[in-house]
């Protein structure tokens, strides 16, 4: 497995810095209209550097208003990230281990809703969560996002557990575990990546998730970043540079996130905990 | 421990199965009995038309166009998502110095909003203004400016580019997690016995990963099927419907022209349609399952 | 006990006149101009509003435009409409038909407010089907011809020329050089709304209709498909791209000097004011000898159905459209016609010929399903840009528009 030679390697790093230039060129774009004072107007052909770089876009991005609808994405994204990774885990894995028919027709058609168009039932969405007086809260979003990305998840560690053989359960059952600490102490260590995946997914979908958080917030308190994305778009024109700057700021945190996790992500690399 | 905690999995299934079937099937029930009313918004008072409004669909030249543009953007954005996401996946599996930072950074396009996303690609894909054109104009690919987004020719393709853009790093970072738990023993076993590395990667690291590649493309599947941002920022369904799709018909009837009946018509074939989809790949499965199990 | 009763009763009785005031809450939305600090204007309007009336209180919310519609149609099916807000002209007859807003025929009377207070098309815009459903707020007129001083001046174009439809050809075809990346005229036909009144100021102008007075359709006549023939024949004076470009791509042109003469409503002007550029305006085009007629826009503001505080919401609308608020709340010209004058001499260059282009412009056709029309005249106008032959494409949209019913 290490027995690639350094050529090999360097190859392989190279590569990587290529699909860094690939991936990141419309961010390279987007950072270089967000450094682009509002009166300055675009050049043709187009240009990757402003002529006259200024911040005042970041500042202008970073009002209170977008602190506030910070606040709101942040509450909303980690609370539906932990409610729902929780209940997928715990799901998946009595999916994995006690599935029966009657079980997998119901998760099927669980995740079937997943098809369903949202432009199409938004209207009595809303109508519910109004009769139950939720709209303009939290609790609508996170209710909403709970039932959305659960499925997935659950399909997901399913998916990624799958493969976990039953032996291991049956060694630790050996060892006198009961079924939740083989669940804690031998299953989950092993589903690390799957989890970290999933997490990553729910929290992604969620922070940038416009529709419902469209439709559920009224006042400018409760809503959220992708939402408060449109202030930059009137009727008669988009504030390119502002809107850019808003969304490197939002983009941001959820990499940083991600970049403290990675560690978590590929700790498997030097698990032998097949051999134990 | 398994029969004696039966009713366990029902607990830990109830969460996910309750708000799903308050908060998106009865709605979806609600909306398909809808399709049979003359619902409108200018009509208070619906009446009972039964299959009219389908008929009426289906008499619409769009109704032909928008299942084929739907089948197409999906087909093709869960291909190439899934393909180079797993490329991807590969590349960052390996532990040099830059995979950390790099393994961060794919996520980006992911987590960018929706709108932006679509705001910036309309904006690269721009005749006069855009990078793509000045970029194949100074490589010499090009000798003039391509309307990508104006011609019923090169907009869809163009939408689908953005759309593999914004997406990929979800295949990526699922494809990255079931790299993680491939069995090491069997790898090891494949290198002794010769095998070389594409080898390995097709006869033992893929089929380790099965039912991750499985759920990833039912999921991608369903998600792009659905995926309303990209195709409307960019287009909002245009050129004369070249682009349009079921999400963004969906929406334009009923947000845009206050048509909630039609909506509900498209809303009902849209599941429809992405059902035929999934049954196909289901069907190409496990006849590609039986076919593998009879060469043994 | 007959005793408790009755200081009980007279008790009750005498409670309103201690003065036990109800503060009511009117909840108003408006579409969010981000093009200025109008949200500041509004909220002192709403100040000085709230010391006037003290038993109300408002409560503002300003929505993005992109989310309006949406977010405005959702809240009204959703049964959790606002008290008063803004709609766009072209919703009304839509929202009347759905019985979602009050008629305002009586009040008005009442309060004399009538037709002659505002514009002839905002106020005719806000009748249907015979009754008054609205107040017009503010108005603006599709298109005027914003054109770069500098580029004419190069190429020896006299500016009034291109208020003919002769006149904007040759000047198209005299400043356009796609090599340079020059072009001549900012034609634009994507889904949007700019793209049918852009539209719609051609065929009117050249004394064509969208749709005739008994309702069939205008699209066909042989002045309409004359317009659309015409803008037809424009197409290479124009950037590439036309069936995706937005009102908006064309101004970012504009602005980069790239584009000679782009079509926007008086609005625009606060923008080309900010930018380096040598710009002036004529009222739109027509054919030699006619004059020029643009589409109407603007906002109206209505009261809906299911507030529990109508008479709330008439005090409120009342402020918004008088004389000497109207021009304070607004970022499109007022409606009503005094205030609108004082606004436009205050803030715009060339108020006399701002007003002449209003008072000669007509409103889109007024139909409670004129949105699905809209949509007909912008695969039209797509199909005509596409090379179509324009009286086909009008015949085909023509036949959409009778299939309305």
């Amino acid at each position: 497995m290490t027995g690639s030679s350094r050529l090999g390697r360097a190859g392989l790093a190279l590569c990587q810095i290529m699909l860094a230039l690939v991936i990141l060129v419309p961010f390279f774009w987007m950072v270089s209209v967000s450094l682009k004072p509002g009166t300055e107007p675009f050049a043709i052909p187009a240009r990757l550097w402003p002529d006259n770089p200024t911040l005042e876009n970041y500042a202008t991005a970073f009002r209170p208003e977008f602190r506030i609808y910070f606040v709101n994405s942040m509450v909303v994204s980690l609370s539906t990230v932990l409610i729902t990774v929780s209940l997928a885990l715990l799901a998946a894995y009595t999916f994995t281990r006690m599935q029966t028919r009657m079980i997998l027709i119901c998760m099927s058609l669980v995740i079937a809703a997943q098809m369903f168009p949202a432009s199409a039932i938004i209207i009595p969405i809303y109508k519910l969560m109004r009769s139950a007086n939720l709209l303009n809260t939290y609790a609508s979003l996170i209710l909403a996002y709970i039932t959305v990305t659960l499925p997935v998840a659950i399909w997901m560690l399913r998916a990624f557990m799958a493969r976990l053989p039953v032996e291991l359960d049956e060694a630790a059952a050996i060892d006198g575990c009961g079924p939740l600490r083989t669940f804690f102490a031998v299953i989950l260590p092993l589903c690390r990546p799957g989890i970290v995946a999933t997490a990553v997914f729910v929290l992604i979908v969620t922070w940038q998730e416009f529709l419902f958080a469209l439709s559920f917030t009224s006042t400018r308190e409760m809503r959220t970043l992708p939402v408060g994305i449109n202030d930059f778009i009137g009727q008669y024109g988009i504030r390119y540079g502002e809107l850019m700057a808003s969304s490197v700021l939002i983009s941001l945190p959820v990499v940083a996130i991600f970049f403290l996790l990675q560690r978590q992500f590929v700790a498997g690399l030097t698990a032998g905990a097949l051999r134990g | 421990m398994h029969h004696r905690h039966r009713w366990l999995a029902w607990v830990f299934l109830v969460p996910a199965m309750i708000p799903v079937a308050i908060l998106m099937y009865y709605p979806m029930v609600g909306t398909a009995i809808e399709s049979f009313y003359s619902t409108s918004f200018i009509n208070p008072n619906p009446q009972f038309v039964g299959l009219e409004l389908y008929r009426k669909l289906f008499a619409s030249g769009e109704f032909g166009t928008i299942v084929w543009n739907s089948c197409i953007w999906t087909v093709f954005v869960v291909l190439f998502q899934n393909l180079f996401g797993f490329a991807v996946a590969l590349l960052l599996n390996r532990e040099l110095p830059t995979s950390g930072l790099m393994r961060s950074l794919v996520l980006l396009p992911w987590v960018l909003p929706g709108v932006v996303a679509a705001i910036l690609w309309r904006f690269m894909y721009d005749p006069q203004l855009g990078l793509i054109n000045s970029f194949l104009i100074r490589i010499g690919l090009a000798s003039e400016s391509q309307a990508w987004l104006a011609e019923p020719g090169t907009a869809m393709g163009a939408a689908i580019v953005a759309a593999i853009w914004k997406g990929f790093p979800f295949s990526t970072v699922v494809y990255l997690a079931a790299l993680q738990n491939v069995d090491r023993e069997q790898i090891e076993a494949a290198t002794i016995d010769g095998a070389g590395a594409l080898r390995r990667l097709i006869h033992v690291v893929i089929p380790s990963m099965r039912e991750v590649i499985a759920i990833n493309l039912v999921l991608t599947t369903m998600l792009t099927f659905n995926y309303f941002d990209m195709i409307w920022v960019l287009t909002r369904g245009g050129p004369q419907n070249a682009t349009h799709i079921f999400p963004t018909k969906i929406y334009e009837l009923g947000f845009g022209q206050f048509r909630f009946g039609e909506a509900a018509t498209y809303g009902v074939f849209s599941i429809l349609v992405l059902a035929v989809l999934l049954a196909l790949y289901f069907l190409a499965r496990s006849a590609g399952g039986r076919r593998s199990m009879a060469r043994g | 006990m007959l005793k408790t009763a009755l200081i009980a009763a007279l008790l009750g009785l005498a409670m309103p006149t201690y003065g036990y005031a109800q503060e009511i809450v009117l909840r108003f939305w408006d579409n969010q101009q981000t093009e200025s600090g109008l949200s500041q204007y509004q909220l002192e309007a709403v100040k000085s509003f709230e010391a006037e009336n003290s038993d109300i209180k408002v409560e503002v919310t300003t929505v993005p435009y992109p989310e309006y519609q949406q977010r405005l149609l959702t809240a009204v099916q959703g049964g959790n409409a606002p008290d008063v807000s803004t709609i766009d002209q072209i919703w009304v007859a839509a929202f009347a038909a759905a019985g979602v807003i009050e008629p305002l025929d009586e009040l008005a009377a009442s309060a004399k407010i009538s037709a002659d207070t505002f514009f002839p098309g905002a106020w005719a815009s806000a009748n249907y089907d015979g009754r008054l459903w609205g107040i017009p707020f503010n108005v603006d007129v599709w298109q005027f011809s914003f054109y770069n001083e500098d580029l004419l001046n190069a190429a020896a174009i006299d500016p009034a020329s291109l208020a003919t439809f002769e006149g904007l050809k040759a000047a198209g075809e005299k400043l356009t050089d796609e090599a340079a990346g020059k072009y001549g005229i900012g034609l634009f036909a994507h889904k949007g709304e700019d793209t049918v009144v852009v539209m719609d100021s051609f065929i009117f102008s050249n004394g064509g209709q969208v749709l005739n007075e008994d309702g069939s359709c205008g699209l066909t006549s042989e002045a309409s498909v004359e317009a659309l023939a015409y803008l037809q024949s424009l197409a290479p004076y124009a950037p590439r791209g036309i069936a995706n470009a937005s009102s908006g791509d064309m101004r970012e042109l504009f602005l980069n000097g790239s584009l000679a003469v782009e079509f926007w409503p008086a609005l625009e002007q606060p923008t080309l004011q900010k930018s380096a550029l040598n710009w002036d305006f004529v009222i739109g085009t027509a054919p030699e000898g006619k004059t020029p007629i643009g589409t109407f826009g603007g906002w109206n503001l209505v009261v809906y159905s299911d507030s529990p505080h109508k008479e709330a919401a008439w005090k409120f609308i009342q402020f918004l459209t008088r004389e000497d608020v109207n021009g304070k709340v607004v970022d499109l010209i007022p409606a009503n016609v005094k205030a609108a004058d004082a606004f436009l001499r205050a803030n715009r260059i060339g108020p006399e010929r701002i007003l002449e282009h209003l008072d000669n412009a007509a409103p889109r056709p007024l139909s409670p399903r004129y949105l699905e029309v809209s949509d007909i005249q912008v695969t039209l106008v797509q199909d005509v840009f596409a090379g179509m032959d324009p009286k086909e494409a009008a015949e085909k949209a023509c036949a959409a528009v009778d299939a309305l019913g």
